[in-house]
């Protein structure tokens, strides 16, 4: 389970939804939650929380070029490699913090990926669950 | 040779009679113990049972005191009624009635008290009244104690002996019941009379008996195979 | 329709306790109790029923009075079973046992009901084939039925259900509940139910009332009273870990959750902090499940 600690920065809610951005360093990553911050307490701008997302949610990219409708990328360096037959885990430093991303092996293949690589990793906000910090 | 059959339908009109007014009264103070919450409930329950315990002779004796045209209560029942209970085949019910009750009584009011008590709920919020509950609910469902109560109470009133020696003596055609004649032949060294009385009652009661168990039987065997039947 | 405030000293499990509870309950409303055993639940039906007296308190039923307790001289006031005309399916059935299937139902008709009645509640509860069984024949889930539709044939103005469908299997409990939302739907039935599922209490009641210890704690809409804590949206289940095994760089877990066995991907790092025996939450969003409608 990767995880990513930040504050609140802007809620946009319906009756039933809300899309949650959380400031992490220099990033606004986004999740989109089926709670509201009536239901929900810890929904508030300005309290800590931390974005929750499963390692084989992380897509990485290289040169990624053109639009895309996926809001939460952001820059990572390759650390180290775990390569398997099917799915290989590639450990990622995100400013100082260790993510991890399995991606196929073959994905993996056809980015050439090499420690010390500098590539972007991509989340989709569906994939993001909210954890709140007591 | 033929033998006096007076004793022996004296013994059965004893025995149905009693039981006829066991029955009646039984069934209702049964229910009533049953679901009583009376501080002295215990002192009743053992009153009733008293009779299993005591000798019959004892029940006897009393009764006798107070049947005794000395005593205030025959005194007073033979100036307003003109009935005399000692010697008489009205105090033999009395005492058969007496000595008999708790065999009427004690499988009825175990009977009552297994009933699920939801049952009389049930029917109470269905709006029948106590009177339709009892009848209809209550009573049909505890059938087979009904049939031992009225059994037991027959079969006891046929075997009794002490107490009618005590308050009904020897008086044919009114106290003189078979268990008398028998101990009376005896006595007399009759002994194929006595060996008649007592091999007719031995043979009645053992078919009484029979036949219970035999019903009994015959429901479980119902029961039995409803319970095996597929869903 | 229902005015209730009622108290009555109570003997549980851990001493004794008051049940006390005020509550107003509306024309055609279906209210659930939702609560652990022995928290006066069934009590409460009971004295609804007029099984039992409170001690203190009132009941107005339809502007009714069917309850007042002794106050400034008066006698307690208690309007006799017989006549609240409520229709009550106990926890234990409590059908007649020399009766049969039909007979329980014909018993608990009103005078000058129509006996057709019976043939209609025989057949919504699927029990024809059993109307002349005796209910010793019967199974758990089909005495419910039987009970259920007793307690429906006096066509009462009030059905009071304690646990009417835990005896049921799935298929037939959700039939009964189509059956009971129509009745309620359509003719206006005011319900009371006590039920311990979740589910069920979604699906049927208007509004739900947590007891506990005799009180009412909360009460509500069941969205509003099951989505406080616990359950915020999320596909969340508790499970025990039966099997990890490896896999490339991740280890699939086996995981019986309720009676079902499922299987989930974790990472090598989670596994290593995992034993077989453990209990685990299993989260995922709630955007993630794929929805597929069962056939019957």
């Amino acid at each position: 389970m990767n995880k990513l600690t930040g504050r609140i920065a802007a809620i946009q809610c319906n009756s039933h939804m809300s899309l949650v951005d959380v400031v992490i360093g220099s990033d606004t990553l986004s999740a989109t939650l089926l709670e509201t911050p009536e239901v929900a307490e810890y929904l508030k701008i300005g309290n800590r929380v931390s974005l929750l997302f499963k390692e084989t949610e992380v897509s990485l990219a290289k040169n990624l070029t053109g639009l895309i409708s996926l809001r939460n990328r952001f820059a990572v360096t390759v650390r180290s490699i775990e390569r398997g037959d099917i799915l290989s885990a590639v450990v990622l430093d995100y400013a100082g913090k260790t993510l991890t991303a399995v991606i196929t092996t073959r994905g993996m293949d056809r980015l050439q990926l090499a420690i010390g690589d500098e590539v972007e990793a991509l989340v989709k906000a569906n994939e993001m669950a909210l954890s709140y910090d007591l | 040779m033929t033998y006096d059959l007076s004793p022996l339908l004296l013994t059965f009109k004893l025995a149905s009679v009693t039981t006829a007014i066991l029955f009646s009264i039984g069934v209702p103070f049964a229910w009533w113990l049953a679901n009583t919450r009376i501080r002295f409930k215990p002192a009743v329950e053992a009153m009733v049972s008293m009779p299993l315990v005591l000798p019959p002779s004892v029940l006897g004796f009393y009764l006798l005191l107070a049947f005794s045209p000395t005593h205030w209560f025959g005194q007073g029942l033979d100036r307003i009624a003109g009935i005399r209970l000692a010697f008489s085949f009205e105090g033999l019910v009395i005492a058969s009635v007496i000595s008999s009750f708790p065999f009427m009584v004690h499988p009825i009011q175990a009977a009552f008290q297994s009933l699920p008590h939801s049952l009389t709920d049930a029917a109470r919020v269905l709006g029948k009244s106590n009177r339709q509950t009892f009848f209809r609910v209550l009573l049909p469902n505890i059938k087979p104690a009904l049939l031992s109560g009225t059994v037991l109470a027959f079969a006891h009133t046929i075997g009794e002996f002490g107490v009618v020696l005590m308050i009904g003596g020897n008086l044919p055609n009114e106290t003189r019941v078979a268990s008398i004649a028998i101990y009376d032949e005896v006595e007399s060294l009759n002994y194929a009379a006595a060996n008649f009385y007592a091999g007719v009652l031995f043979v009645l009661s053992f078919l009484i008996l029979l036949a219970v168990y035999f019903i009994n039987r015959k429901k479980q065997n119902q029961m039995a195979l409803h319970q095996g039947m597929p869903k | 329709m229902i005015q209730a405030h009622l108290k009555k000293r109570l003997h549980g499990v851990n001493g004794e306790f008051n049940l006390d509870v005020n509550f107003a309950v509306a024309e055609g409303e279906l209210l659930a109790l939702f609560g652990d055993s022995g928290v006066g639940k069934t009590t409460l039906l009971r004295c609804l029923a007029g099984l039992e007296m409170p001690e203190q308190g009132c009941l107005t039923v339809n502007n009714q009075t069917w309850f007042k307790s002794f106050h400034q001289k008066t006698i307690p006031f208690n309007l006799p079973p017989q006549q609240r005309h409520v229709g009550y399916m106990f926890q234990d059935y409590a059908l007649f046992p020399n009766m049969t299937v039909r007979e329980n139902l014909e018993f608990a008709l009103r005078k000058g009901s129509d006996k057709k009645r019976v043939d209609e509640l025989l057949a919504m509860m699927s029990l024809g084939e059993l109307q002349h069984r005796k209910p010793e024949t019967l199974s758990g889930g089909q005495k419910q039925r039987v009970a259920l539709a007793r307690a429906l044939a006096s066509e009462p103005q009030l059905l009071l259900l304690d646990e009417p469908f835990s005896a049921l299997d799935d298929a037939m409990r959700s039939h009964l509940h189509d059956e009971v939302l129509r009745l309620q739907q359509h003719d206006g039935m005011t319900a009371i139910m006590v039920s311990h599922d979740v589910g069920e209490v979604y699906k049927l009641a208007n509004r739900v009332m947590l007891m506990e210890a005799g009180q009412i704690v909360i009460q509500g809409s069941p969205a509003e009273v099951f989505s406080k804590g616990q359950t915020s949206g999320k596909f969340r289940f508790t499970g025990k870990i039966l099997a990890i095994e490896a896999m490339d760089v991740l280890h699939a877990l086996t995981v019986l959750v309720g009676n079902q066995i499922v299987r989930v991907v974790a990472t090598g790092d989670e596994a290593t902090l995992l034993h077989v025996g453990d209990s685990v939450l299993l989260v995922s969003k709630a955007f993630n499940p794929m929805v597929l409608k069962l056939e019957k």
